[in-house]
């Protein structure tokens, strides 16, 4: 058996109203894949922050032991030394420089005059490059002009620069493509070939039976359950210990009666400003209907944001076509506008486009529908009427936090991604769509959405769900369209698709428009 | 997805700082020091002045350093918006000079105070502003550039409109504005008024916080209520000993009270917040971020216009270069008061104690017959050390 190189034995770690970790102990081989798994807020994220020296001792209480010794990190330049890497999900690479450049970002090789010597570091990222057996961009590349996929590369490659030993990769897959995730696992392979020690989080379970050695489960800060070989547990044995019961139904769908039409969208093309003359979208014709969720699927890059955020008034320069809601007409010329007429859309980049990170929780689920809580001429903010409407959501979404008065910045993303839900149930929508809404959400939170989205139906909202996980769509959604290079190139009924004919439109084998 | 970067940089120590203090154990001194240091240092200048000079601490002196105070401070308010959405106006010094100018020429050719100064606020407030926002919201282009280029053409217009010459006021009404006292009796009234409302405005916070089972803060709590009884006390010894509220005094803390509840309370505050905080998303959230930040462009410029009003209004005249630099004064206040030049966080209570710290450092080195070379030098270091504190204290 291989040598015990991680060893984090009793590890507390408070936050002002939260104790993220509660004495979790585990220990982690060389070669091996550990996957780190639980719930959103369970605490994963914080404690390989307490490893990799991002929260210094003695902000921690408890020992980290790497390779028998004691360490107390007082920052992330000593875990490093100490050989671990940290790939977080939101990557920190510098578009503006190449590849090498970024591999070798603050130990760079230069000349006796302090000159960067060029020939050395491109061929020293080069052999980085070999050695993980990349041959589809160069070290010359502009990292601006590769895709998230190779960029999560370039991070890899950056950490093995540094000789790192153990390498902790935070939801690395969930902005990737299926092509790129397969990429990944080929080099995660290797690496344990290689004796990396390897912690890996992530909420998508099917990746786990791939690829992980061993798995501990995390639940509200604490180890449940001991370092387990994955070979001597099954996927809802995991599940068990990460939300503490059984979830026996992933996908609930309820069959619901197709309503009348709600959202008519014709010839809707977003065109492409930085190549004129082509279009992200192209004449995208399609209806939805009340009491359906209509799935939009294809592969990323495939237009479907831009197909949505058009809708949504996002581009008011770039696109062309028409929307109509329950027969009438819409001018939409801007979010607002869209909002108006009763259309939420919540964002795929849920930090760029979606979060207020630096306020309140609050703050950010009201932000878009004010007038519920305000007086209607001057606009005076009714405090308890919002802290009222903002608890409700909290509670009922289950969002994991110490109070309504919480920065959403220091919630875990999936606690984020749940207030972002309230703030658009909060504006009342008669459509609402949704881009990759549970997209590093966990096993017990999406069944939540999920039956969330059903009540909605109930309700009499139209849904519209984008999303990159074909289980997902083919589980919840009751049609489905499938779009290719900016193009809806089919329309299934949820009865009449399967797993293999989306994927076939997806990727532009299969053409025309099926029905 | 996880925000975990972002998350981690939030509250992050900087990695070579060391230990976050997140364990309990703090100096309660030391924090409190951090969370204060602009109204600490405002304090200890007042008491250090107060020694340095017999002449600093008087009723007489420290109502004329108020009424110093409010030209800049009724800036600062408007200019506390435009950064707080990430922007800046440059041009508000110029507005000031050109606004004495169009106003006392309207006067001079007759026109009575009444319309006048209205004519003024709009012509030369709204107008600028509007120009200002416009370049900036509808065409995207850096406000540091558009309001710079206005800080010359405002002050070229104030100029050629008065012939490069000083322009006397006769009318009889006018120089009350900057000028006149509300009678001491009076001041006493509003100042109790003022006493009554807000014991009652901290008792209902108090008891709201309690009602949705936030914990009371009790230092904050402390702190607050010192320093509302000791600003009550010491507006009563200055303004009853001396005149009563001078009149721009009191239109300063109407505009200051306002700014403070617009920011706080309502729907347009929250915009600005979320604006500052997160363009794309205030966008995407369905702000109108256009009207926004025209109201905001309009809203400074038309309180620069009054403050060049009551400018002209107390000097009883307007010179075409009133109010040169006045943008850089207006900046430090905000950004010594801990308004953040990213934009989306700052507090029009922090600008006001921001423009206080300014006055005081004027007016007390003034009284000391320091050079004004050395003062400009002095006020420099402190506006350098006032941000630079403000940065380290929030990477803790
Ligand atoms: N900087 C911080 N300040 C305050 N609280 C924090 C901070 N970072 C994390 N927390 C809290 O610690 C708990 C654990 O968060 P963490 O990010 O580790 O969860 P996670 O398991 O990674 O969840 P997810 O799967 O959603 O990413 C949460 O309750 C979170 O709100
Ligand atoms: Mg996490």
């Amino acid at each position: 058996m291989s040598e015990v190189v991680l060893k984090m034995h009793n590890i507390i770690k408070d936050f002002p109203g939260v104790r993220a970790l509660n004495n979790v102990n585990f220990e982690a081989r060389s070669g091996e894949l550990l996957a780190l798994m639980g719930e959103n807020g369970a605490g994963k994220s914080t404690l390989m922050k307490v490893l990799s020296g991002v929260w210094p001792y003695p902000t921690y209480e408890g020992d980290i032991y790497i390779k028998g010794d004691r360490k107390r990190f007082a920052n992330t330049k000593e875990a490093e030394d100490a050989g671990i890497a940290i790939i977080y999900q939101e990557l920190n690479l510098i578009p503006g420089l190449t590849v090498a450049e970024n591999i070798f970002l603050d130990r760079q090789f230069v000349d006796r005059f302090g000159k960067i010597d060029w020939q050395r570091t491109y061929s020293e990222a080069q052999k980085l490059l070999d050695d993980l057996g990349i041959t589809d961009f160069k070290p010359t590349d502009m990292v601006q002009n590769i895709t998230v996929g190779k960029q999560q590369m370039v991070e890899i490659a950056k950490a093995l620069s540094i000789n790192a030993e153990i390498l902790v990769l935070d939801e690395p897959t969930s902005a990737l493509t299926d092509k790129e995730v397969k990429d990944l696992f080929r080099i995660i392979r290797k690496l344990k070939n290689d004796n990396v020690c390897m912690c890996y989080i992530s909420h998508k379970m099917e990746e786990i039976e791939q690829i992980a050695d061993r798995v501990v489960v995390l639940r509200d800060g604490q180890t449940i359950g001991d370092v387990t070989p994955i070979g001597d547990i099954t996927l809802d044995q995991i599940i068990v210990r990460m939300v503490g019961r059984d979830i026996k139904d992933m996908f609930p769908k309820k069959q619901m009666e197709r309503g009348a039409a709600s959202l008519e969208v014709k010839n809707l093309s977003v065109s492409n400003p930085d190549v004129p003359g082509t279009y992200k979208v192209k004449n995208a014709s399609f209806t939805a209907y009340k009491g359906e969720i209509l799935g939009i699927s294809g592969l990323m890059g495939a237009g479907r944001t831009e197909l949505v955020e058009g809708i949504f008034g996002a581009y008011p320069q770039q696109s062309t076509g028409e929307v109509l809601l329950n027969g009438v007409k819409l001018d939409i010329k801007s979010p607002k506008d869209a909002i108006d007429s009763g259309i939420a859309l919540l964002t795929e980049d849920r930090k760029a486009l979606g979060l207020f990170l630096n306020e309140s929780i609050s703050f950010n689920t009201t932000i878009s529908s004010l007038e519920t809580v305000s007086s209607k001429i001057l606009g005076i903010i009714n405090e308890s009427k919002e802290r009222q409407i903002v608890g409700e959501y909290v509670r009922q979404l289950g969002v994991k936090t110490p109070s309504i008065d919480t920065l959403i910045g220091t919630l875990s993303g999936g606690n984020q991604q749940k207030v972002v839900l309230g703030k658009w149930l909060n504006s009342k929508p008669e459509v609402f769509i949704l881009d990759e809404p549970t997209r590093g959400i966990d096993i017990g939170a999406k069944v939540e959405i999920y039956k969330l989205l059903n009540y909605l139906v109930d309700q009499g909202v139209t849904v519209i769900m984008i999303s990159s996980e074909l289980p997902e769509i083919l589980g919840m959604c009751d049609r489905i369209l499938v779009l290719c290079d900016g193009v809806i190139v089919s329309d299934f009924e949820r009865n009449k698709a399967k797993k293999e004919t989306i994927m076939a439109y997806a990727t532009g084998s299969a053409k025309g428009r099926a029905k | 997805m996880t925000d975990e970067s972002n998350s981690a940089s939030l509250t992050q120590p900087g990695a070579s700082l060391g230990g976050g203090g997140s364990t309990g154990k703090e100096n309660h001194i030391l924090s409190f020091i951090k969370d204060n240091a602009t109204l600490i240092a405002l304090f200890a200048l007042v008491i250090a002045f107060s020694f340095a000079d017999d002449a600093f601490f008087t009723a007489r002196n420290l109502s004329n350093l108020s009424r110093q105070v409010t030209i800049i401070g009724i800036i600062a308010v408007g200019m506390t918006m435009v950064i707080l959405i990430a922007g800046i106006d440059l041009s508000v010094g110029s507005v000031v000079g050109l606004s004495a100018v169009v106003c006392t020429l309207l006067l001079q050719a007759g026109l009575s105070v009444w319309v006048a100064i209205p004519l003024t606020l709009l012509i030369v407030g709204g107008g600028i502003g509007l120009w200002n926002g416009y370049w900036v919201a509808k065409f995207n282009i850096p406000p540091f550039i558009i309001t710079l280029g206005m800080l010359t053409i405002a002050r070229g217009l104030a100029l050629t409109l008065s012939g490069g010459s000083a322009i006397p006021v006769t009318d009889s009404v006018f120089p009350i504005f900057g000028g006149a006292y509300i009678p001491p009796m009076a001041s006493g009234v509003v100042l109790g008024v003022f006493v009554i409302l807000s014991v009652f405005s901290v008792f209902r916070q108090v008891q709201q916080n309690r009602q949705y089972g936030i914990a009371v803060n009790k230092r904050e709590l402390i702190t607050n209520a010192l320093v509302l009884i000791g600003g009550f006390a010491l507006a009563f010894y200055v303004f009853t000993g001396y005149r009563g509220i001078p009149m721009p005094v009191a239109i300063f803390a109407f505009i200051a009270f306002a700014g403070v509840y617009i920011l706080n309370n309502t729907r347009f505050g929250r915009r600005l917040y979320a604006l500052g905080g997160n363009e794309d998303a205030a966008r995407l959230s369905g702000i109108n971020v256009f009207k926004t930040k025209m109201t905001v462009y309009t809203t400074i410029s038309v309180l620069a216009a009054l403050s060049g009003i009551l400018l002209a209004s107390r000097l009883n005249g307007a010179s075409p270069n009133l109010g040169i630099m006045f943008e850089l004064d207006a900046i430090a206040a905000v950004v010594i008061g801990g308004t953040s030049l990213a934009g989306g966080s700052g507090r029009v209570g922090g600008t006001v104690i921001g423009a206080l710290l300014i006055g005081v450092l004027n007016n007390g080195m003034s009284l000391l017959g320091v050079v004004t070379f050395y003062q400009l030098i002095i006020k420099g270091l402190i506006i350098i050390l006032a941000v630079w504190f403000d940065v380290i204290q929030k990477r803790k």
